[in-house]
């Protein structure tokens, strides 16, 4: 290994550190550029097979919220978002119920007790070509 | 000049190391997004420990920022709560309306019972005028009682008692020094007020004043359970962070019950007695009182037109708070006002629901379409009194819990007038032998 003088020591000494520095800042830059804003709430959601949800299905999404209902006229939703701020209402056997302020609803969503002022909104649901059942919050 | 350049990188590296070390202490940061705002906030990062504030206000529905302010992207603690409102006091009146307003909230209509802070605001209990103006009159500043000034200027919502407006209290233009001395030395008591120092005064201003009671000094007995434990039916958690409508009496007692004006020294005295047993030495050594006034909390009776206003300006508490003997026990010859639930859209179910969501805790008390229960000369709903099979009436405790069951005077062997309903009245006979 051949000597290395005081000025080649510092210079290498130098180069690396500034070579550090950069590899740290590039590192920071890569991390700001990666930043990934939260992902705005999804408005169509896939429940799986149409087929999966026979005749008679009464079934709580909770992940959207919303009932999904297969009766004799097709599927339809209700959304279990309450009208009045936003809570997520209770399905009870009258109907349902909002946890947060007390309004209530009929089975078919329309309010019976405030202070809710509007019904509960119906939501969009379809059965793609490949048979997926689809419900849409918008 | 290659020592420097080698000191420069070096420094470089290590302020470049620093920044990565300080970053990587960070807390992961846990985001929200609430329902109603819909916009991602940060604050449960360091905050996930906090206790739901009530089950009406829901924190996967409201977030943080909604009601307190704040920067909600802010990681950093002090640029985060560099833009809350009130401080840890949203709810304070002077940022009150951005907080807790709005027409779904808390300054709707008054038909949709969602004027509270309208009401609140106007309330005797926040303008204080009637003590503004007694003392103004009694030293010669005004011609008679009607209050004209206010802690702050105000148009009333509507004119029941007369007045349409207040003008601000201005101390500084009095010219009784007796008056600017009440200024200086009494105005602890309404909703804006800054609470004397100790625990027995302890409160925030705005609606928190009541509704967020303080339950961390000693709580007067009988209390639902020791200091330390969730409050059971009472609802109230130990601490700040609770917003409820089943206030106990103790939190009324931050500033009522608690001295008295010395008009010589024109100063508020405190008492010197810290009271520690209800019926023993709560009370004043001279004072009656009946047993319903020890055992029921203040809510249990007063309504919330009296506590919180109607939307009138009034002069004197007096004029707002209108609740009787009889309106509970009728009188010789009537029996207290009723009414049957039929509409399941009933103010008293509103207020039924409030109490246990917003008191959080299991209500044993579940109103029905059909009960029927005691309601106040002026129609507010007692939701908290029905009327049982057998003619007796039975008393749901708000605050506490408890159930209770009195008579009416007519067929019972009182013999109390209609217009003798001053509580010495029913002293002459129930008062409570301590």
């Amino acid at each position: 290994m051949p000597d290395l003088s005081r000025r080649d020591f510092l210079k290498l000494a130098r180069d690396s550190l500034l070579a550090l520095s950069g590899l740290l800042g590039l590192g920071g830059l890569i991390r700001f550029l990666d930043f990934q804003t939260e992902p705005p709430a999804p408005t169509d959601f896939d429940l799986g097979l149409a087929s999966d949800y026979p005749l008679g299905t009464h079934k709580v999404i909770p992940d959207v919220p919303a009932l999904l209902i297969h009766d004799a006229s097709g599927f339809s939703a209700l959304s279990l978002v309450c009208t009045h701020l936003g809570c997520t209402v209770e399905e009870k056997a009258e109907g349902f119920s909002c946890p947060c302020h007390g309004s209530r609803f009929d089975p078919q969503g329309e309010v019976t007790r405030g202070p809710a002022n509007k019904p509960i909104i119906k939501l969009r649901v379809e059965t793609t070509e490949d048979g997926h059942l689809h419900l849409y919050t918008t | 000049m290659r020592r420097s350049l080698l000191a420069a990188s070096a420094l470089l590296l290590l302020a470049l190391l620093v920044i990565f070390w300080q970053e990587s202490r960070k807390p992961k940061p846990i985001a929200l997004t609430p329902v109603l705002t819909g916009q991602v906030e940060y604050c449960l990062t360091c905050h996930a420990d906090l206790p739901e504030i009530s089950r009406s206000h829901p924190v996967q529905t409201f977030g943080c920022v909604l009601c307190h302010g704040g920067e909600r992207l802010a990681l950093d603690a002090d640029l985060a709560h560099s833009t809350m409102r009130g401080g840890k006091n949203p709810s304070d009146f002077s940022v009150v309306e951005a907080s807790c307003g709005g027409d779904n909230c808390h300054s709707g209509a008054a038909a949709d019972y969602r004027d509270h802070i309208q009401r609140a605001a106007s309330s005797i209990q926040a303008t204080y005028a009637g003590a503004i103006a007694s003392l103004r009159y009694t030293f010669g500043a005004q011609p008679d009682l009607t209050a004209r000034l206010g802690i702050y200027a105000i148009q009333a919502l509507q004119s029941a008692s007369g007045i349409t407006a207040l003008a601000a209290f201005d101390p500084a233009r009095e010219t009784n020094p007796a008056i600017r001395a009440f200024a200086q030395d009494c105005l602890y008591c309404h909703l804006s007020a800054q609470p004397l120092t100790g625990d027995e005064y302890s409160r925030f201003t705005g609606c928190a004043a009541c509704h967020s009671p303080d339950l961390t000094s000693p709580p007067i007995p009988p209390s639902p359970l020791p200091l330390g434990e969730e409050r059971g039916a009472g609802g109230s958690r130990r601490g700040a962070h609770t917003l409820t409508a089943a206030i106990p009496y103790t939190q009324c007692n931050r500033c009522h019950n608690r001295g008295n004006y010395d008009l010589r020294s024109m100063t508020f005295v405190p008492r010197d007695d810290h009271p520690t047993g209800r019926l023993s030495d709560y009370y004043q050594p001279i004072a009656q009182f009946t047993r319903c006034e020890w055992t029921l909390d203040c809510v249990d009776c007063h309504t919330r037109a009296e506590v919180m206003g109607d939307g009138s300006l009034y002069s004197s508490k007096k004029e707002i708070q209108y609740i009787q003997c009889r309106t509970c026990h009728g009188t010789l010859t009537e029996l207290p006002k009723t009414k049957t639930l039929t509409d399941p859209d009933d103010l008293a179910f509103r207020l039924a629901f409030l109490n246990e969501s917003a008191g959080n805790f299991e209500s044993t008390w579940h109103l029905e379409v059909g009960d029927t229960i005691l309601v106040t000369e002026k129609g507010e709903p007692l939701w908290n009194i029905r009327l049982l099979p057998d003619g007796t009436y039975e008393l749901f405790g708000k605050a506490t819990g408890e159930h209770f069951t009195f008579l009416p005077v007519m067929g019972s062997g009182c013999q109390q007038k209609a217009d003798e309903q001053a509580s010495q009245d029913c002293h002459k006979c129930h008062a409570v032998e301590r």
